[in-house]
């Protein structure tokens, strides 16, 4: 009875299935990345030391994307097709995304102050990442902002969905407004060209943290998935202790 | 949905849609009221934390009018549907020969016209109390008539996601002034032409996103709106 | 004289349609399954009345019917155009009940424009009104009105828009008077004649001149 949206029984035993060899992957691509990235490799040129931030920053930014590209793809199954996984899903990927595009941001700061004298500079990418960091935290705040969770989760799917066609609209105007008040030498960062030194791993970074991503999303899902389940035994016992023509709302 | 084999058209039930709405906004013309107000008030008080020197006031001027435009917009869209969906308005707009996304529209212009075309009529006043030059207000205007428009499609856009929701003002501004990004910067730049010329290619740009929102904006509404519960319970 | 041939179409009989077809239709309501399997038919020129505990999802299957929410499994099928009174009367609360009918009228594109505009459409929302009994109250506010005049106004749309074959009424008589719910039955009795239905969640008896199916939903935990 309470089996069409609390259930999902397939995705569960795959997601029990991929969960484990995941974890391990991102454990040990992250770990690899990260020796790498801070003690086997060699420092930049120009940037000296501050350029290991990268191998941090650039899967962050990279994930906030992707993030917010999952979210809308989700946003679009659930509005079609009303797939309720989708929603779970969609619930799941926004705090995740939303931590990378935070993530983004600090690292970006990090960087900043030593590059460029400042905590924060206005520059396109980092405005950009900003405006996506809101972006997701709109989509919590919708998905959540209903007296029933589940009712919230069509405007979050919609809302999903006009972001995939808003926000890069946003970017370009961005990009657009950076480009006429700010010269352009000031924001070159790391360029095309990179060292193989560098580009393992920042390689090995960014699968790790895709894994890691993975993993975080799976987990998310299973736990809201429990908790639906949780709600619905607890309707269910509601009703069976009361009267039989008891009112349950 | 099922049953709707109705010949007539749609420009009848679009009428009589926005008749009403031009009379429920008329007998709610307080509520525009208290956003010029707002708008004026917002306008006032950057002059009093700058300081009243012209040559600070100058550069900011448009600026300033732009965030005051949208801060009083924002103000007023959650009551966009809130009334119709309560008393099942909705409901019966559903049911009828007008689509949803027709309806939302007919919302979206009535609404624009009773609460942005006041705020336009009082932006020169505004901007010369900000030391503007007269020279530079019909670009000014027309920017930010378009500007308000494609706000209030933004608007309509989150009145319709949180509707029934507990955020309120608050959620609504978080979900729409992220999107409201593009008609903030292409708006103000069209409102600051170098070359004399109004048309400028910024306001071309801020007019293709009024267009991108013209065709989103209803269509996200409807889908919203298709099955939103005048009163939750049995 | 417009009003007599309203009369008229009122008594005419419906162009043949086919019934509502409830098929297996599951409803939910939050994360509970409220009715895991529901089917009914109601055939032209008959009424079923939908009666059940709180919670068993009378409006919601009504909202469903209604096409304002879909079922999460199973279907429903009726080609005949529908007419729904809900719980929420559907009345702006700052315009009067003659305006509300009116625009209402308007939206559903029927032949009417402002009231008063020309006398033959007046006539057809006066009628209406006075279907009900309406007719003194409905130049006020709907805010100063009872629960049971509101009622009332929303269950003039019936009388207004006589093609539509569906009727889904909820709780139609809550509120109402003795003789309002006389005007209702009666309107509900010319409504089966002609070969409308008419699926009614509700408490007392209505129009008591026919007979009736129940659809009587139990409580699923």
């Amino acid at each position: 009875m309470f089996d069409y949206l609390a259930n999902p029984t397939r995705f569960m035993r795959l997601a029990d299935w991929l969960l484990r060899p995941l974890a391990l992957l991102a454990t040990g691509l992250l770990a690899a990345g990260l020796y790498y990235g801070l003690l086997a490799s060699p420092p930049d040129y120009q940037q000296g030391e501050t350029v290991r931030i990268m191998y941090v920053h650039v899967p962050a930014a990279w994930l906030a994307s992707l993030g917010y590209v999952a979210l809308g793809l989700c946003g679009l199954f659930y509005v079609v097709w009303r797939h309720p996984l989708a929603d779970v899903a969609l619930r799941a990927m926004a705090p995740v995304g939303a931590m990378f595009a935070f993530l983004t941001l600090v690292t970006g700061a990090f960087w900043g102050k030593p590059m460029w004298g400042a905590w924060w500079v206005w520059d396109a990418r980092l405005t950009s990442m900003l405006i996506l960091f809101f972006f997701y935290l709109g989509v919590i705040a919708l998905a959540n902002g209903f007296d029933q969770p589940e009712r919230g989760s069509r405007p979050a799917a919609l809302l999903a969905l006009v972001g995939m066609i808003n926000v890069p609209i946003v970017k370009f105007s961005v990009d657009w407004w950076n480009t006429l008040h700010q010269p352009a030498s000031l924001i070159r960062s790391g360029g095309v060209s990179i060292d193989p030194a560098m580009l393992t791993p920042l390689l090995l970074m960014l699968a790790g943290t895709h894994c890691y991503f993975a993993v975080i999303v799976i987990l998310r899902m299973k736990s809201i998935l429990a908790e639906r389940r949780i709600m619905t035994m607890q309707l269910r016992r509601a009703a069976t202790a009361m009267p039989p023509d008891g009112g349950t709302g | 949905m099922t049953g709707r084999a109705m010949s007539a058209t749609v420009i009848t039930p679009l009428g009589a849609q926005i008749r009403r709405d031009i009379a429920l906004g008329w007998r709610g013309r307080g509520q525009a009221l208290v956003m010029l107000g707002f708008f004026l008030i917002i306008i006032t008080l950057f002059p009093l934390a700058t300081g009243p020197d012209a040559a600070q006031l100058r550069p900011i001027a448009i600026p300033v009018i732009w965030i005051a435009a949208m801060l009083a917009s924002l103000a007023g869209f959650t009551r966009i549907f809130a009334d119709d969906v309560r008393c099942g308005w909705v409901d019966q707009v559903a049911l009828s020969p007008l689509p949803l996304a027709l309806y939302a529209l007919a919302k979206a212009v009535v609404h624009w016209a009773l609460t942005a075309l006041p705020m336009l009529v009082a932006t020169p006043l505004m901007g010369l109390m900000l030391y503007l030059e007269p020279a530079g207000m019909p670009a000014l205007l027309l920017a930010l008539a378009l500007g308000t428009m494609a706000l209030t499609l933004l608007g309509l856009i989150g009145a319709a996601l949180t509707e029934g929701a507990r955020g309120g003002n608050g959620l609504l501004a978080v979900l729409v002034l992220p999107l409201a990004v593009p008609v903030l910067i292409f708006g103000v730049l069209a409102s600051t032409p170098a070359d004399g010329g109004i048309v400028t290619p910024h306001l071309m740009l801020l007019g293709a996103v009024l267009l991108v929102l013209l065709a989103l904006a209803p269509l996200v509404a409807a889908m919203a709106l298709a099955e939103a519960e005048a009163e939750t319970g049995a | 004289m417009v009003t007599g041939t309203r009369q008229n179409h009122e008594n005419a009989p419906l162009a043949p349609t086919t019934g509502l077809v409830i098929d297996g239709v599951v409803l939910v309501r939050g994360m509970r399954v409220i009715q895991p399997a529901l089917s009914h038919v109601i055939a032209p020129g008959r009424m079923s009345l939908l009666t059940g505990p709180n919670g068993s999802g009378k409006s919601t299957l009504l909202r469903a019917i209604a096409g304002r929410l879909r079922p999460i499994a199973g279907s429903i099928s009726c080609a005949a155009p529908i007419l729904y009174v809900g719980h929420a009367d559907g009345l702006a609360a700052s315009l009067s009940g003659r305006r509300n009918l009116g625009d209402w009228a308007g939206l559903n594109g029927l032949p009417v424009d402002a009231p008063g505009d020309a006398p033959g459409d007046a006539g057809m929302i006066d009628t209406a009104l006075a279907s009900f009994a309406a007719g003194p109250f409905a130049d006020l506010p709907v805010r100063m009105l009872s629960r049971g005049q509101r009622r009332r106004l929303a269950l003039a749309r019936l009388a207004l828009s006589p093609e539509r074959a569906l009727w889904l009424l909820d709780e139609p008589a809550a509120g109402l008077d003795r003789a309002a719910q006389a005007d209702l039955d009666r309107l509900i009795t010319a409504h089966l004649d002609r070969g409308g239905m008419v699926l009614a969640a509700t408490h007392t008896p209505l129009g008591s001149g026919h007979d009736h199916d129940e659809l009587a939903l139990e409580a699923h935990p």
